[in-house]
């Protein structure tokens, strides 16, 4: 009889940590189920969760150090690719300086340290080249709000909420147990309101339905500003105790007319904006407004999402129970180096270009870095490890992407599949999966912090993030910034000054609880130090002055995306991509049979009228052109309802037709540098 | 007994339970080869989750001319397929079209909740639609599930 144990721990098959019970016989995985006892799943987990076993077990892992040589890949000892590398990039860095070296993280791995490490590793040999997935996901919301009122929640307190708006977002199938807990809200009376221009999983269960045209949000958000600020419907003493600006919205809002907005969004806003406004009203400040990755993705990105982050301000619903709740956060210790390696006078690429993503986030901009490389401009870009990453699927302009990963020096990618982006590079490293690995991971939704064991043990050569870099960093002669010999060691450091062990955190399989509610915490903030909120004027911003002082307007102002305001001649068709599919992670998980079977392949959406002005009908292949390239796809047509007329969508991930051949890597949000994706201008023909 | 209950209202198709019945019965997330189906109607604006509802006067047990549908102990109705001779008279009989045909066996195939585990389908709905729990009118609150399709489909939505 096989020894079989039940380990308690958490998924990394997305970012949203459920509980899992994992079940292992003789270090095989063979299942996994949800732990009911975790308060964020209760037991329920989605099939990507499930899946992990097809991904821990894959027959395709890479298990052993590779090297590219002229005969193609070359199995080598973990011993010697890390002398390789180290010595390739300590040459590189002699040649042509320290920063000419770079990382870049992904999410494949498990991120919660990851992205510190990895961060902590490339300060510490001198370079301030760090670059992510982040340059065109999660950060555009982050700084949004953070502009606003110094931090964004993606955990909002749906439970309690008396009045829920989801902006571009679709939790059932990005963080698939949302959906309990909003569905918790809604048994709660909370009405539902979901604003895309597609009708997504989550928008079947909408109230009201806001079908707008791709990146005019902004518009629908000031309109209904214009509605409460017209009926008084907004918090004055809120408004004028803790925030700045409010004169400069409240005249900005009044150009935002229902007819203008009807026509801007392609809606009936004399309907909608009178009804939803009240509704937000009636439910103040238990309001949630809930922006998700759909609002990142247009040139007008990041002040679409500050006009979202103002009903914050307007309704009292920061920090609010019900409302967009700010978690009181671990205090785990930090990886990073900014005290110890000042960066700045080192040139972080992109940050000349976009001072906000680096003053916010320490994020150099992948779009840009893609032009150094090919142009050795403002200094060469020679070297790149990059871990959990697949750039070629998940950056716009993906021949630029090809292009430029094809002309470093050193290209390492350590992964547990040999991507896109791995079959470019001159070493692939395997990885541990979450489940072969040790990592905190905390909720701040629910204020719990949990530390995830070893479920497995990896192959000998397949090193944990922590490892890897301390390797490499020993050999570079950074190895002073790498003192724990283990990632046991380093997890007992970061909790250090928390005043809990590691121990007793691993002992909480379904969560320690490190801190109970406390809403309104800018009361006591605003009483003790003078600043309610975490930004220049310690009030929640609704204009901006360090944007001001930037060059850039200090109100969120709205810009109508390019498709709507010019001639749609060439392109007629505006294409969404990246909707999510509840069984893929981005770029990953489609080597998986299993999944497959679920969802088969790319397609791209048509509404049935262009459909039929085309001659299409569902399985038709079509060849798309954007102003950068084509793609050859098949053909799904969708319900009249479930996308607008002259509206498309293809989800990103899929190499038999990757759509980041046609998104664009030089058109971008000013502030953010968030690339344009959900609305790139394209033509349609038969093939 | 404990059934696998169905709330429309929470419904939003994501068809977990679908792929997860699938992975339970033959190991792949193929919708086609589920025990549960999950229907949205964009036009009318709902998703109906359907499975089988192990009836008091289980039609399909009452049909079956090979006597390879039974019910347990616990009161779940089951399909032997060693005994099923294919003839479909139980898909026939059963008014929710709850009961699909295997194609590779060639024999009727139908939910028995999971035998001795909790319902697949259930531990999977990650918006809570799905409930394994103790009913004891289960056709008291079949009435009310019932309700809500007729009145969405009269309504025939809203364009």
């Amino acid at each position: 009889m096989a020894d079989q144990n039940i380990v308690q721990s958490l998924c990394r098959m997305c970012d949203d940590h459920c509980g899992i019970h994992v079940y292992v016989e003789d270090n095989k995985l063979v299942d996994i189920q949800g732990n009911k006892d975790h308060p964020w799943n209760r037991g329920r987990l989605c099939i990507k969760g499930r899946a992990g076993v097809d991904m821990v077990n894959a027959k395709d892992r890479i298990r052993k150090p590779l090297k590219r040589t002229e005969n193609g890949w070359e199995e080598i000892s973990l011993e010697q690719a890390l002398d390789e590398i180290a010595a390739k990039a300590k040459d590189i860095q002699g040649k042509y300086g320290d920063a000419t070296m770079s990382v870049w993280k992904g999410e494949a791995i498990g991120f919660m340290q990851q992205e510190e490490i990895a961060r902590r590793f490339i300060h510490a040999i001198g370079s301030p080249n760090y670059f992510s997935n982040n340059s065109e996901c999660f950060v555009g919301r982050w700084i949004g709000y953070s502009l606003m009122y110094g931090r964004w929640n993606s955990q909002p307190d749906f439970e309690n909420s008396k009045c829920i708006l989801l902006w571009g977002a679709n939790p059932a199938h990005a963080h698939p147990n949302m959906t309990q807990q909003i569905n918790r809200g809604r048994e709660n009376g909370a009405p539902l309101i979901v604003i895309d221009s597609r009708l997504s999983a989550m928008a079947r269960q909408a109230d009201y339905f806001v079908q707008l045209k791709p990146g005019t949000d902004g518009a629908f958000a000031w309109g209904l500003m214009r509605e409460l600020i017209h009926n008084e419907w907004i918090d004055h003493e809120f408004v004028s105790k803790y925030t700045t600006g409010y004169d400069k919205i409240a005249a900005y809002a009044s150009a935002f007319t229902h007819d203008y907005v009807a026509k801007e969004c392609g809606i009936d806003a004399a309907s909608l904006i009178p009804q939803i406004a009240k509704e937000m009203y009636q439910a103040a400040p238990a309001v949630i407004n809930y922006v998700g990755n759909g609002l990142e993705h247009h040139e007008n990105g990041i002040n679409n999402i500050r006009a979202v982050a103002c009903f914050d301000g307007l309704l009292a619903a920061v920090d609010a129970i019900g409302g967009n709740y700010s978690p009181v956060g671990f205090p785990l210790k930090e990886l990073t180096l900014y005290h110890e390696k000042p960066l700045l006078d080192l040139k972080p690429i992109g940050r000349d270009r976009l001072p906000v993503l680096y003053d916010f986030r320490q994020e150099c901009h992948t779009m840009t870095a893609m032009d150094t490389i090919l142009s050795n401009d403002p200094y060469p870009l020679r070297g790149m490890i990059i871990v959990g990453a697949n750039p070629v699927m998940t950056n716009p302009n993906a021949a630029k992407v090809i292009e430029a990963m094809k002309a470093l020096d050193l290209l390492v990618v350590r992964d547990l599949f040999m991507s896109e982006t791995a079959e470019l590079a001159h070493y692939v490293l395997p990885a541990a999966s979450y489940l072969e690995r040790s990592e905190y991971h905390i909720h701040g939704g629910c204020q719990i912090i949990g530390l995830t064991p070893r479920a497995i043990t990896p192959d000998p050569e397949t090193q944990d993030e922590y490892q890897f870099f301390h390797d490499i960093a020993h050999r570079m002669g950074a190895g002073v910034y790498f003192p724990w010999k283990d990632e046991d060691a380093l997890n007992e450091w970061l909790v250090s000054d928390s005043g809990v062990t590691a121990a007793e955190i691993a002992a909480h399989p379904s969560g320690y609880k490190y801190a109970e509610k406390k809403d309104r915490k800018f009361v006591e903030a605003m009483e003790q130090t003078g600043k309610a909120f975490n930004t220049p004027s310690g009030k929640l911003e609704f204009a901006s002055t360090y944007l001001k002082d930037l060059g850039y307007e200090e109100i969120p102002e709205y810009i109508p995306p390019a498709f709507n305001v010019k001639e749609k001649r060439d392109y007629p068709y505006t294409l969404i991509t990246g909707a999510r599919k509840v069984m893929y992670l981005h770029g990953r998980n489609r080597n998986f049979d299993r999944l497959v079977t679920a969802c088969p392949g790319p397609e791209i959406e048509l509404h049935p009228k262009d459909a039929a002005a085309l001659g299409l009908e569902t399985g038709d292949t079509v060849k798309v052109t954007s102003r950068i390239g084509s793609i050859e796809i098949p053909v799904m047509v969708m319900h009249h309802k479930e996308i607008r007329q002259g509206v498309t969508q293809i989800t990103h991930g899929w190499k038999e037709a990757n759509v980041n051949f046609l998104t664009h890597d030089d058109r971008f949000d000013p502030i953010d540098g968030f690339p344009l994706m959900k609305a790139v201008e394209i033509k349609i023909e038969k093939v | 007994m404990r059934l696998v209950t169905m709330e429309p209202k929470k419904c939003v198709g994501c068809r977990n339970c679908e792929y997860a019945c699938s992975y339970n019965n033959n190991g792949t997330c193929d919708s086609k080869q589920s025990n549960i189906q999950v229907n949205f109607y964009p036009k009318e604006g709902v998703c109906i989750p359907l499975t089988c509802m192990h009836c008091d006067e289980a039609w399909c047990l009452n049909v079956c001319p090979a006597a390879a549908i039974s019910r347990n102990e616990e009161g779940a109705v089951l399909v032997d397929q060693s005994r099923c001779a294919g003839c479909k008279m139980c898909m026939l009989a059963c008014p929710y079209g709850n009961i699909h045909f295997d194609t590779a066996k060639q024999v009727s195939r139908k939910c028995n909740l999971c035998g001795d585990e909790e319902p697949n389908c259930v531990n999977h709905c990650i918006a809570t639609a799905l409930n394994y729990e103790e009913v004891e009118d289960m056709d008291a609150g079949r009435g009310a599930f019932d309700t809500i399709i007729v009145k969405k489909l009269q309504d025939g939505g809203d364009q």
